[in-house]
């Protein structure tokens, strides 16, 4: 049996077994959808529906958002709150975005249930799909995905195809420091050792550019944002319920129209409201139809909050948060 | 045509720099007039959004100010101001957006000479850089 299979087989024997002692009220995981290739998140309601629960590396989303939409809702007229906890599995990336969310004191941790699993990284759908095309008569239907530290293994039809790991995993997963969650009721899977990466080589040659070069990069990438929000909706972080771009009254802070001007600004708040707090989960960027590297934006001011004030988000429930709380000798050397 | 006249808009800290202008002032010191203020009651109320709006409604310069560090009124407003507003900067610069046009200073309200010397260089500054039209809807 190979390792994502053992995986499998304890997150659906731990996932039965949460949902027939009757303590948990869903379990959210990720099942096979129409493609192979992609896998998308499941809700469990019954323990025989377990089976159908994977995990193998095209289960990329963050699931976490579906958490926060648990603990936000409010129950209708005469409904009943249900306030047992939901299951839930987490990949290490996931599960710093759950410790963030309990630091802010919006996700309680009696209301949650967690498989945490140790991982080598998810693939990157772009990359697979060009992969994939170049593989002959590769059939989307039960194909079966391995992942180890050096390669990828697409097996189909009985045939195998072997393809270099650092081609096809995402982009998060080439600079990720954690491989181990971090918070978990049930951890599965072998640990894994960190290892070393160059953290934040991938945003190097943005800061090597002069302003000019940047600003004409950024103009090309945020001309192309067609606001529809999928960065905000799919952040497990933008939590708020109502949001400052969807509201024009009392005042309209910006043009719903998309013009360069307007998206910079919505990309730059955006990025603000989530200094101090992105864990670099990757989800804005994996849901963005226009594929802007959001992620950079992001992963920039982690870095500057890294290397101004020495936080990290999502690391430890006791950490004081970034905006929330200051040093004294913070540095001030731009300040007149 | 004439003479570029740029606009800024200075967010003030109504305990430390609001006063140290009213100083400037009342001592007659002399500094350009583009600088149109909004006085706040802490610099920490300066939201980030509001920096950029002000970019956005056309004007070519910012300045924030408050009080020195450890003299705020209300004790720790602007440590945290200093974080939001030089990550801000850090921000603005990474997208390409000239970082000088955004100017924080810590003025107290007996620093009417530091006011004016901040308040010169930056219109100054700002007039040999030409108007801001990367965030700007006045073409329009």
């Amino acid at each position: 049996m190979t390792e994502h299979q053992t995986l499998e087989k304890s997150v659906r024997d731990k996932a039965r077994e949460w949902l027939e002692s009757g303590d948990l009220k869903y379990f959210i995981g990720y099942d096979k959808g129409k493609y192979s290739s992609k896998a998308r998140p499941a809700f469990i309601y019954n323990a025989e529906d377990a089976e159908s629960l994977v995990v193998d590396p095209t289960c990329a989303s963050n699931l976490t958002r579906y958490v926060v939409d648990e603990v936000q809702y409010k129950p209708g007229r005469g409904e009943k709150p249900d306030t047992r906890p939901v299951g839930i599995v987490v990949k290490p990336c996931d599960s710093k975005t759950l410790v963030e969310l309990m630091k802010e004191n919006i996700l309680p941790r009696e209301r949650v249930k967690i498989i945490g699993l140790t991982c080598r990284g998810i693939v990157s759908q772009e990359k697979l799909e060009e992969v994939l095309a170049e593989l002959p008569g590769w059939d989307d239907a039960g194909s079966e995905f391995e992942l180890d530290d050096e390669k990828l293994t697409v097996s189909a039809g009985g045939k195998k195809k072997t393809v270099a790991a650092a081609g096809v995993l995402a982009g998060k997963c080439l600079v990720c420091t954690h491989h181990n969650p971090l918070v978990a009721d049930e951890v599965f899977g072998e640990p894994v050792e960190d290892p070393e990466t160059d953290e934040f080589g991938d945003t190097r040659d943005l800061e090597e550019m002069s302003q000019e070069e940047r600003w004409d990069y950024w103009s090309a990438e945020l001309s192309r944002c067609v606001r529809c929000y999928a960065c905000r909706d799919a952040c497990p972080l933008c939590y708020c319920e109502q949001c400052v771009f969807d509201k024009y009254k009392p005042f309209k802070w910006n043009e719903f129209s998309v013009k360069l001007r307007e998206n910079l600004y919505y990309q730059m708040v955006r990025a603000m409201h989530l200094a101090g707090r992105c864990v670099d989960c990757g989800d804005c960027e994996r849901s963005c139809p226009m594929g802007i590297p959001i992620r950079k934006i992001n992963r920039f001011l982690l870095k500057r909050a890294w290397d101004r004030f020495k936080t990290e988000p999502g690391v430890n429930i006791d950490d004081p948060r970034m905006f929330s709380s200051y040093d004294v000798g913070d540095p001030e050397e731009e300040i007149l | 045509m004439s003479e570029f006249e740029p606009k800024i808009i200075g967010f003030l800290c109504n305990w430390c720099t609001y006063t140290g202008a009213d100083l400037a002032g009342t001592s007659r010191l002399q500094y350009p007039t583009n600088l149109r203020i909004i006085r706040v009651m802490c610099s920490s109320r300066v939201n980030p959004q509001f920096v950029l709006k002000a970019f956005q409604e056309g004007a070519d310069g910012v300045l924030v100010s408050g009080c020195h560090p450890g003299d705020c009124h209300y004790l720790e407003g602007n440590y945290h101001a200093r974080r939001k507003l030089t990550l801000l900067a850090d921000l603005i610069d990474w997208m390409g957006v000239d970082p000088e046009r955004l100017v924080i200073s810590w003025i107290s309200a007996s620093e009417a000479p530091k006011f004016a010397e901040v308040v010169t260089n930056f219109s100054k500054k700002i007039k040999e850089m030409g108007p801001q039209r990367k965030f700007s809807r006045g073409d329009e």
